[in-house]
């Protein structure tokens, strides 16, 4: 079983959000443990990109993960980053039970950035569980 | 020498261009997932009556070789195909446009291909849009 990746209505002439849905169904098709993790998770996290002045919401409900133009609802979490780090962020190394592995360059590179005020995230100590998982299904590495 | 852009001459000094820069050479290195099709869109008013393509049949960082086709039948071949007007290519190869930006803003599509591979050669993309601008180019419009 695997959940469905929904562009949502509008979201189609959107520049982000297709590009999100193709990473995110190519990425669940190659990787069974991510497609477990993503029917796990519920919740909206919202993708503030800065630089390019645009905005995605994924949505995850059960056996869906619907993909929105701009901010759609209430996020549970907000990430507001530039684009280089928007992308960075699947590239990330996973580690140990396919959590973020902290000594991978990226990693340390996100992490510098957040230091900096680069990347913000709001919401997030609040809904850990969802970030790390949202790190796992986004990540192009295994 | 300089090239009109879209040519076979010009895709030709294209491969020269990448075969040459040292910065894809490494970083294209692991590159092992077939050839690459840059397919300009048609716009008649600059006298682009078709689409065409440029298929860049590129593996561990050396391009080997290129094709210069019409239509989009001709590029179906190549395991990855990104699609543009006329307008985004030449802001690219002018290095106004980072390739991964544009393709987060629709401006560059990636129609066919595998994203996650993609994207972790994302410092590749970029020299190969470093090597476009070191063709001597000649731009329709």
């Amino acid at each position: 079983m695997e959940p469905a990746i929904e562009l949502a209505p509008g979201a189609e002439d959107h520049g982000f959000a297709p590009m999100l849905a193709t990473l995110l169904r190519q990425n669940l098709d190659d990787h069974e443990d991510k497609r477990a993790t993503a029917m796990r998770m519920r919740g909206r996290v919202a993708m503030v990109i800065t630089d390019l002045g645009m905005s995605v919401t994924l949505e995850f409900v059960p056996f869906a993960v619907r993909v929105h133009a701009g901010i759609v609802g209430i996020p549970d979490v907000t990430v507001r980053a530039g684009s280089d780090h928007i992308m960075k962020m699947s590239m990330l190394e996973l580690g140990r039970f396919g959590l973020p592995d902290p000594r991978g360059a990226v990693a340390k590179e996100l992490a510098a950035a957040e230091k900096a005020g680069a990347i913000k995230y709001f919401g997030a100590l609040a809904n850990i569980p969802l970030m790390l998982r949202l790190t796992r299904v986004m990540s192009v590495n295994a | 020498m300089s090239f009109k852009f879209p040519t076979e001459e010009w895709t030709k000094a294209y491969q020269d261009a990448v075969n040459a820069n040292e910065g894809y050479r490494t970083h294209g290195k692991p590159w092992t997932f077939g050839a690459v099709a840059f397919v300009i869109k048609a716009d008649p008013s600059i006298g682009l009556p078709e689409d065409v393509g440029m298929i860049m049949d590129v593996h561990e960082g050396v391009c080997r070789g290129t094709t210069f086709v019409k239509g989009m039948d001709a590029v179906q071949s190549a395991p990855f195909i990104v699609v543009a007007d006329y307008a985004r290519w030449r802001a690219c190869l002018e290095g106004k446009l980072d390739p991964i930006k544009s393709m987060m803003e629709g401006k560059l599509k990636l129609v066919k291909g595998h994203l996650p591979t993609m994207l972790r050669f994302v410092e590749s993309s970029r020299q190969l849009v470093v090597s476009a601008t070191h063709v001597d180019t000649e731009f329709l419009a």
